[in-house]
């Protein structure tokens, strides 16, 4: 499409064109500021030319806010009031949630990784049981990919992780809510397993097929908002002829997942396992498949024993600060290590304020 | 290869369960051993891993309705001689199997690769059993799989590198066929001395196990250990009981044995104290104390 049809006026047309701007799509990822220095005209006057040149540019092309007209860039400001309004996904720990911001944040990869025993399939449980908890409650209300590569996943257990969810939202209710009119919890825990798409893999090809496919899945299920791979790595660790092919397939795995969060605005949790690497003298833990592997994922959270309690560390991550916090596996899943009532109450009542400073910020 | 047929929706109510044939075992373990996943049962010899594993082979024939599989069994054994004679001496204790034996099919393996091999020609004997026995195959027992390891690598990282590529390999087959089939899996495994050390390494549940009074380990580290999903350890220890006769007391020591979790993703950190009989391997829980003496083989 020609600049020479844009409804603007004649001398802006001529500047455009013995600038250069011949055709609509050289306009397509200029920036406001650098086409004014172009043509020698304010920038408000180049605002209004590539907003006029967008709309004709075609019906799908929409403007995120009036600052940026450039296709899929963002403000830092529009990132900001995405990111505040983003809901995270509660891990159902209290000290956990903290040290993360308020839960796993969706639009991320995280990793988390540890020792066999210390609860990674019983996080991942818990994770895919929250992300179905509904809006009223402080939950996302979506539905959840588990793909499954190494068989850790127990119908049973994760039918007493959905009653106990249960049965907290009717404390909530009961707790929290006593001032208004009663409200019935109409969630039975079958209910949460229909939520669950649940993959099962054997192999290597079948995982990568998996993850290909999901872009299409997730297009066709859209109210997806988590993906929990457990774990990435089991069928990555058996003898690989050629190392430079697993490296490429694991970071082509990673590119994909990254996009995927991006894109449908889900969290994507990857559980790993640890291994044992001889450095500085000494046998140390590390998370498994290499240091190359390590730059795949956005945030890394390590879980490991001290003492006789189980604790989280987030290892790396690019907004939030490094810490530890202590958590149980419990019967109703994963828990405050002193959970008491009271605690609970508290954090429900900090979660509901915060939703509501949320929303009166962004009218 | 379709990735939407790997697709389980809508997902399975109950995860199938092989009754370990006592009611006290069976409720300790919900249910019995899943199937769909490798359960490993660790031990120093003499704890009752065999036993427990024979008692599969019979408890897997029984009908689905009594917490059975309805199933035949492999039984792959890397220490010998197998144990013939126990085997005919459980089969006789439970006479509603008919002809138990000729379900229960055995194979020795003679190392890593081996058994390898074995897996990957295992596929036509899963669809077609062998025709003297009655039912398809529904249980594999590997009996012990450190045995398979213990000799033919050396402690230097190249081994070691290929020894846990061969575990990832290996289990990566037996959880493949578990899916495709919807078998139990159990693997017994051997233990070794624990080092004493401040920075060991803890796996599961407890910072040590003890068996015999000496704090032990399961073989075959912590890239096995990555490779199963359930985890059980037998421990045995000696106690020291006072007979109080009148006006003589006599002291003698009696062996207490304890089967608990180190590890699963469906059980809660427990233990259960068991005794072996002539029957078989029998929980047993503190109000039957006195039946204790007179039971134990």
């Amino acid at each position: 499409m020609e600049v020479s049809s844009l409804p603007i006026s004649a001398s802006h047309r001529a500047k455009l064109i013995s600038a250069g701007y011949i055709s609509i799509s050289s306009l397509s990822s200029i920036s406001p500021a650098h086409l004014a220095r172009d043509l020698g005209i304010s920038e408000n006057e180049a605002t209004g030319i590539l907003k006029v040149a967008s709309q004709r540019g075609g019906p799908e092309r929409t403007i995120p806010s009036h600052h940026s007209i450039v296709d899929g860039a963002q403000t830092a400001w529009d990132m900001l009031h995405e990111e505040e309004s983003c809901r995270r996904i509660t891990t159902s720990c209290a000290d956990l949630d903290d040290i993360l911001g308020g839960g796993i944040s969706c639009k991320e990869v995280t990793e988390i990784g540890g020792v066999p025993g210390i609860g990674k399939t019983q996080l991942g449980i818990q994770l895919a049981i929250n992300v179905q908890i509904p809006l009223e409650y402080g939950g996302l209300a979506g539905k959840a990919v588990y793909i499954d590569t190494e068989g850790s996943f127990m119908v049973e257990r994760v039918q007493q992780v959905a009653e106990a969810c249960i049965k907290d939202m009717q404390e909530y209710d009961s707790f929290l809510r006593k001032d208004l009119p009663a409200r019935q919890v109409n969630l039975q825990a079958n209910d949460f397993l229909a939520n669950i798409y649940y993959f099962r893999i054997c192999s290597y090809t079948e995982q990568i097929a998996v993850i290909n496919y999901l872009e299409k899945f997730i297009s066709e299920h859209k109210d997806i908002k988590v993906v929990i791979v457990d774990s990435i790595t089991f069928h990555f660790r058996q003898d690989f002829d050629d190392m430079a092919l697993r490296t490429r397939l694991l970071g082509g795995m990673a590119l994909k997942l990254m996009k995927l969060a991006k894109k449908f605005t889900l969290a994507v949790i990857l559980l790993n396992q640890v291994t044992t690497k001889y450095s500085g003298g000494s046998f140390q833990l590390t998370l498994a498949l290499g240091d190359s592997w390590s730059h795949a994922c956005t945030n890394r959270i390590i879980l490991y024993w001290n003492g006789n309690g189980r604790y989280a560390h987030i290892d790396k991550s690019p907004s939030i600060r490094s810490a530890s916090a202590p958590y149980a596996v419990t019967g109703r899943g994963i828990r405050n290590l002193a959970s008491n009532c009271k605690r609970v109450k508290l954090i429900l009542r900090a979660r509901l304020a915060h939703d509501e400073h949320i929303c009166r910020s962004l009218i | 290869m379709n990735p939407a047929a790997l697709l389980q929706h809508p997902l399975p109510t109950r995860t199938t369960k092989c009754t370990t044939g006592c009611p006290i075992l069976d409720s300790f373990l919900h249910g019995g051993i899943p199937c769909n996943s490798i359960t490993e049962i660790v031990a120093e010899s003499g704890c009752g891993k065999t036993q427990i594993s024979l008692q599969l082979l019979l408890s897997a024939q029984l009908p689905t309705s009594l917490g059975g599989l309805s199933a035949s069994s492999l039984y792959l054994h890397s220490e010998f001689p197998f144990p013939f004679r126990r085997l005919r001496q459980l089969a006789l204790s439970n006479p509603t199997l008919q002809n138990p034996l000729d379900n229960i099919l055995i194979h020795p393996l003679h190392s890593a690769d081996h058994l390898l091999d074995l897996l990957s020609r295992l596929d036509p004997l899963l669809v077609h059993p062998p025709p003297q026995t009655r039912f398809p195959i529904k249980l594999i027992v590997i009996d012990s799989i450190a045995a398979l390891f213990r000799s033919e690598f050396d402690n230097n990282p190249s081994d070691l590198k290929r020894r846990s590529g061969l575990f990832f390999k290996i289990s990566s087959k037996l959880k493949a066929q578990a899916m495709r089939f919807g078998l139990a899996v159990v693997v017994t495994n051997q233990v070794t001395d624990s080092v004493d050390s401040s920075d060991g390494l803890r796996i599961g549940n407890s910072w040590f196990l003890y068996s015999s009074g000496r704090r032990v380990c399961a073989a075959l580290g912590l890239s096995w250990a990555n490779c199963v999903n359930t985890r059980l350890f037998l421990s045995r220890d000696e106690e020291n009981v006072k007979d109080d006769d009148g006006d003589i007391v006599n002291t003698r020591t009696r062996t207490r044995r304890f089967i608990s979790v180190v590890f699963a993703p469906h059980l809660p950190h427990s233990s259960c104290e068991f005794f072996i009989a002539k029957e078989g391997v029998l929980g047993f829980d503190s109000c039957n104390d006195f039946h204790l003496e007179n039971r134990e083989l």
